[in-house]
């Protein structure tokens, strides 16, 4: 078994401190407004680290900007077109505070951006990264990353996992990277003892019990795969949907893109890739005006089908990571909370106990 | 280094309060505020794609001028003189009641209290109005 | 705005925007919510999951409206005859609030006479509305504990704009809807910052703060801190500037981030009048069409690159902030006006953006404790803030209305300027989309927005489009008696039989050029909800 380590909350900022020399370092802040993000750290003694909020957004924009540019072009370069890419720096980046369904979708958008054609710029700033998971002890209202498996606490894929006891945290070591870590500033570590190991259950097994929605994803997952929602349930969701992206654009896992040309002169402009949404007309519809899936009836089908059905025939795990930023978003009131109550209440009853 | 910026959304009078993402003087995406009243972690698709027009390539960048029918590219200097000398002849001939200021719901507080007040002291007229009706 | 502020004596929210969630009752009335406020919308849509009884006054079938409890599709343009038909069923059914109009209201015997005068059959024979629907609106709205009433451009681009203001207004006060906390009359305004440039003065009659020109110690207390005379009689409206035609009065104007080339009544007017100008000054952030006409042009800064504060529908004053430099010579309005009135010969004083607040405060007591430093913490101050320690009002009207008494004014039915007719056998609605914000100048430049909706449509209903052989989708010509367009049809179910509406964002069918300059003569608001029409098939 790994060794687990403490690390006392006094020598927090001297080893972040030590980390952001070699490293640009992210971590979640509070600004004066009273909003928490995961933002780069300039000058740790200004920065208000804030481990009690989940972040608001997820670390999705630190791989998959909102806007970036591919490349320039010029068309009166000395042989016509012309074209620049533009390859942004990825310098290495510890990640640290990630909350296990923010890392939970990292992990799952490797699956997607990573696993065939390769995307090259999310590739260069994953390569870089180093991901350091809080756990979280306390879930907010809207969490249920208990039925998607992705929280509180991980069981793998992190490279560091913290665990809040007090006055210390527990460190878990996850991957090679995070075990390098601890060899490089191990004067900060200490070995964990039994009954941290004790505390540190304690911790977990409060958190997993302090869930407020119990949420069956599982038999929305199966009632998807076997006779899919029914069309007055799509069509109840689609009603509502009013087309603002807010859903796709806050969720961790969400990767749909498209390109668009700018021009900005007569003779040069750049490509850009934007964040897209799969409930805007405009994501499906073709060039003569045809669009093949119906905005009124299928809009939300395809969203949900999505997560909880082929992403699990793919990737073999729903692509929810039940962080619910979703949750409450909704102008509509549609949510993935709302639709796996809704698929499971369509769901066959199951046999009642006696 | 991406830095985000609180702002007021300009697009209804909803007033939603959203982050401007700077990244090298360049506006590169736009962000709710989970904590505002009104945003509350979500903004319609247009305050979603609020950047896209701050850098948009259409901007005008220099004052212009008509000559000859045509506007030109001027300097601040001669825009200004130019404007002055129109509104202080229609003064002269036909008093405050011939210049009219439209302000703007667009515009800032400060902006539209400055042109009111610009009508009533420089122009000396009433007739200031903007599109609050249409 | 007159119209609320004939009846209460303010004329904007008196909720806020939250309030409305906890509402038990939610009356939308020529609104179309989801769209044009889509953060009321939500709160609208959770009051109702959450239990809320909703009633959606709109010719068309909107969203809310397909979601509503009660929906009165009127007829456009008969909203008098529609409401005081409810009113008049309150009456009979026992249901107005005795103890309120008492305590709270005056002149409510002028109401009470013309209602019982009033013929409910013919009611709904002029709404179109069955009288069934009518009667269980009213019994809703005067039972609910917390009523909340919120009305748009819909209820005010009418002829009779302030008279259904009035009417609006004396139904909420016949059901004593006022005065609580979710519960109220809610003028949802349009664009981002009308609530700011009403409340700045940047109207014709009024002063900032909305002390009148001719208010002798208001003015005379501008006078004394701007140290020059202040012209006493009211100025000429946006309508009559832009409208006056060669001959008009005004031979000089300063247009600053507005485009009355698209977003005004009958275009070719407006143009025929800016054409004919001396002199012409814009300063935009884009070459709009009015820029287009003019002998100089200002580049401005963009929201994004300047400091100062919005205040939206519910009065919140919120910052605005910096984020990057100007481009190329771009400079904010503030500093232009500032170096106009330099070359002008009456210097200002040089400002910053919080300098200037703090003189709006000084002169204005509905701002009098609003500071920018106030409002860089925080999430901004709703107004009435008289002064620094004061919290800032989420609801209006608390105890007692702004002008002592709510009043009730008694309206009848004004019917719209144009009616349709055998020539012109439709009528058009004009309003607004959810992918773009008033002439287009900003949201037609966004990718993600141009993508979803590209051009105006002709909405019509399906029987219509069938008679006229029109199939969805296929180019169609749209005549009123000023002129015509062709725009592509979209047949859809939202629209009543002998109603059209499409959306004025777009300068190719920029469907002003068909509206006639009727307006209501006491606020000027065109009537931009009904004009007659006829549509053809392009061959």
């Amino acid at each position: 078994m790994e060794t687990r380590y403490l690390l006392r909350k006094d020598h927090l900022l001297p080893l972040l401190r030590r980390l952001q020399k070699g490293h640009r370092l992210v971590a979640p802040a509070r600004n004066r407004h009273g909003d928490t993000f995961y933002a780069e750290v300039r000058d740790l003694d200004r920065f208000h680290l804030d481990l009690d909020t989940p972040p608001q957004e997820s670390a999705k924009r630190f791989f998959l900007p909102q806007q970036e540019v591919l490349f320039t072009y010029r068309t009166d370069g000395p042989e016509g077109y012309g074209f620049s890419p533009v390859v942004a720096p990825s310098p290495p980046t510890v990640y640290f505070g990630l909350r296990p369904c923010d890392l939970t979708a990292i992990l799952y958008t490797d699956l997607v951006l990573l696993k065939e054609r390769r995307d090259p710029g999310y590739q260069r700033r994953r390569q870089e990264a180093v991901l350091i998971a809080l756990g979280c002890s306390r879930p907010r209202a809207s969490c249920f990353c208990n039925a998607t498996k992705s929280g509180p606490f991980l069981d793998f894929g992190y490279d560091l996992q913290l665990t809040d006891l007090g006055d210390r945290f527990f460190v878990e070591v996850g991957r090679a990277r995070g075990r390098q870590l601890v060899e490089d500033w191990h004067p900060f570590f200490a070995e964990a003892g039994e009954e941290d190991v004790k505390a540190q259950y304690q911790v977990a097994l409060e958190a997993a019990g302090s869930f407020e929605r119990s949420v069956d994803l599982d038999l929305a997952v199966r009632a998807l795969a076997d006779h899919g929602g029914s069309d007055a349930l799509w069509a109840e969701l689609a009603s509502r949907c009013q087309g603002c992206g807010g859903c796709a654009f806050l969720c961790p896992t969400c990767t749909c893109y498209t390109l668009r040309d700018q021009c900005l002169g007569p003779s040069h402009g750049e490509r850009l890739r934007c964040w897209d949404a799969c409930t805007l007309a405009g994501f499906t519809r073709m060039a003569g005006g045809h669009n093949p899936a119906d905005p009124g009836r299928d809009v939300l089908r395809r969203r949900f089908e999505h997560k909880l059905r082929d992403s699990v025939r793919q990737h073999g795990r729903p692509s929810c990571v039940g962080c619910g930023r979703c949750v409450g978003s909704c102008f509509g009131g549609v949510d993935m909370l709302m639709a796996i109550e809704r698929l499971a209440g369509e769901a066959e009853p199951p046999e009642e106990g006696v | 280094m991406t830095e985000r910026v609180l702002t007021t959304c300009v697009y209804c009078g909803c007033g939603c309060g959203c982050y401007l993402h700077v990244e090298e003087g360049r506006v590169v995406g736009t962000s709710p505020s989970r904590n505002h009243p009104i945003s509350r972690h979500n903004l319609c698709l247009k305050g979603w794609h609020l950047h896209e027009l701050i850098h948009h390539p259409d901007r005008l960048t220099t004052p212009l001028v008509r000559e000859d029918g045509r506007l030109r590219e001027a300097t601040w200097d001669e825009a200004l003189a130019r404007a002055a000398a129109g509104f202080r002849e229609c003064l002269e001939h036909h008093g405050g009641r011939g210049l009219g200021v439209l302000a703007s719901a667009k515009c800032t507080n400060e902006e539209n209290y400055l042109l009111q007040k610009f009508a009533r002291t420089v122009l000396r007229t009433n007739n200031i109005d903007h599109c609050a009706r249409l | 705005m007159a119209g609320l502020a004939t009846a209460f004596g303010s004329g904007a929210m008196t909720n806020s925007i939250n309030e409305i969630e906890e509402a038990e009752l939610i009356l939308v009335a020529g609104s179309n919510t989801t769209e044009a406020h889509p953060q009321v919308g939500r709160r609208i849509l959770q009051a109702v999951d959450r239990g809320a009884r909703l009633i959606v006054i709109d010719p068309r079938l909107t969203a809310l409206a397909a979601r509503a409890h009660v929906h009165l599709a009127l007829r456009p343009g008969t909203d008098i005859p529609l409401l005081n038909g409810m009113m008049r069923c309150m009456l009979d059914d026992n249901l107005a609030d005795d103890l309120f109009i008492e305590m709270r209201t005056e002149n409510f015997h002028a109401l009470r006479d013309m209602l019982y005068r009033l013929d409910l059959d013919q009611v709904a024979a002029a709404t179109g509305v069955e009288l069934q629907s009518i009667r269980r609106a009213a019994r809703l709205y005067a039972k609910a504990r917390k009523a909340v009433l919120c009305y748009c451009l819909g209820v005010t681009q009418h002829v009779c704009g302030t008279a259904n203001v009035e009417t609006y207004a004396n139904l909420a006060l016949l059901a004593g809807k006022l005065e609580k906390e979710h519960t109220g009359v809610d003028p949802l305004r349009g664009q981002n910052n009308v609530q700011g440039a009403c409340d700045m003065g940047a109207l014709p009659g009024v002063l900032p703060g909305y002390q009148s020109v001719h208010d002798l110690a208001a003015r005379g207390k501008f006078e004394a801190a701007w140290r020059t005379p202040l012209p006493a009689e009211p100025g000429l409206s946006l309508l009559d500037m832009t409208h006056g035609g060669p001959e008009g009065p005004v031979r000089g104007m300063l247009v600053v981030g507005e485009n009355p080339m698209l977003s005004d009544p009958d275009l070719a007017r407006v143009e025929e009048t800016l054409r004919s100008l001396d002199c012409l000054a814009v300063s935009d952030i884009f070459l709009t069409e009015t820029a287009a006409l003019a002998d100089v042009v200002f580049p401005a800064a963009c929201f994004a690159e300047k400091t100062g504060t919005f205040t939206s529908s519910e009065r919140r004053v919120q910052m605005v902030r910096q984020a990057v430099a100007p481009p190329g010579e771009c400079r904010g309005d503030g500093d232009l006006v500032m170096a106009l009135a330099g070359r002008m010969g009456v210097p200002f004083a040089d400002a910053s953006p919080a300098e200037v607040m703090e003189e709006i405060a000084l002169l204005t007591p509905l701002y009098g404790g609003i500071y920018h430093d106030r409002l860089e913490e925080g999430w901004g101050l709703q107004w009435p803030c008289p002064d620094r320690s004061h919290p800032g009002t989420p609801f209006l009207h608390k105890g007692a209305f702004t002008r002592g008494r709510g009043r009730f004014v008694p309206t009848v039915h004004v019917p719209p300027a144009e009616q349709p007719d055998g020539d012109f056998p439709f009528t058009l609605i004009t309003g607004r989309v959810y992918h773009h914000y008033h002439t287009g100048t900003m949201t037609r430049r966004c990718a993600a927005l141009d993508r979803e909706c590209r051009e105006a449509v002709l909405e019509m209903n399906g029987g219509d489009a069938a008679a006229l052989a029109i199939r969805a989708g296929e180019r169609v010509r749209l005549v009123s008696r000023r002129g015509s367009l062709t725009l592509r049809a979209a047949v859809t179910g939202r629209m009543g039989p002998g109603q059209v509406y499409t959306s004025f964002h777009f300068t190719e069918a920029a469907v002003n050029r068909l509206l006639g300059a009727a307006r209501d003569p006491s606020s000027h608001c065109p009537e931009y909800k009904v004009c007659a029409v006829r549509v053809e098939k392009v061959a």
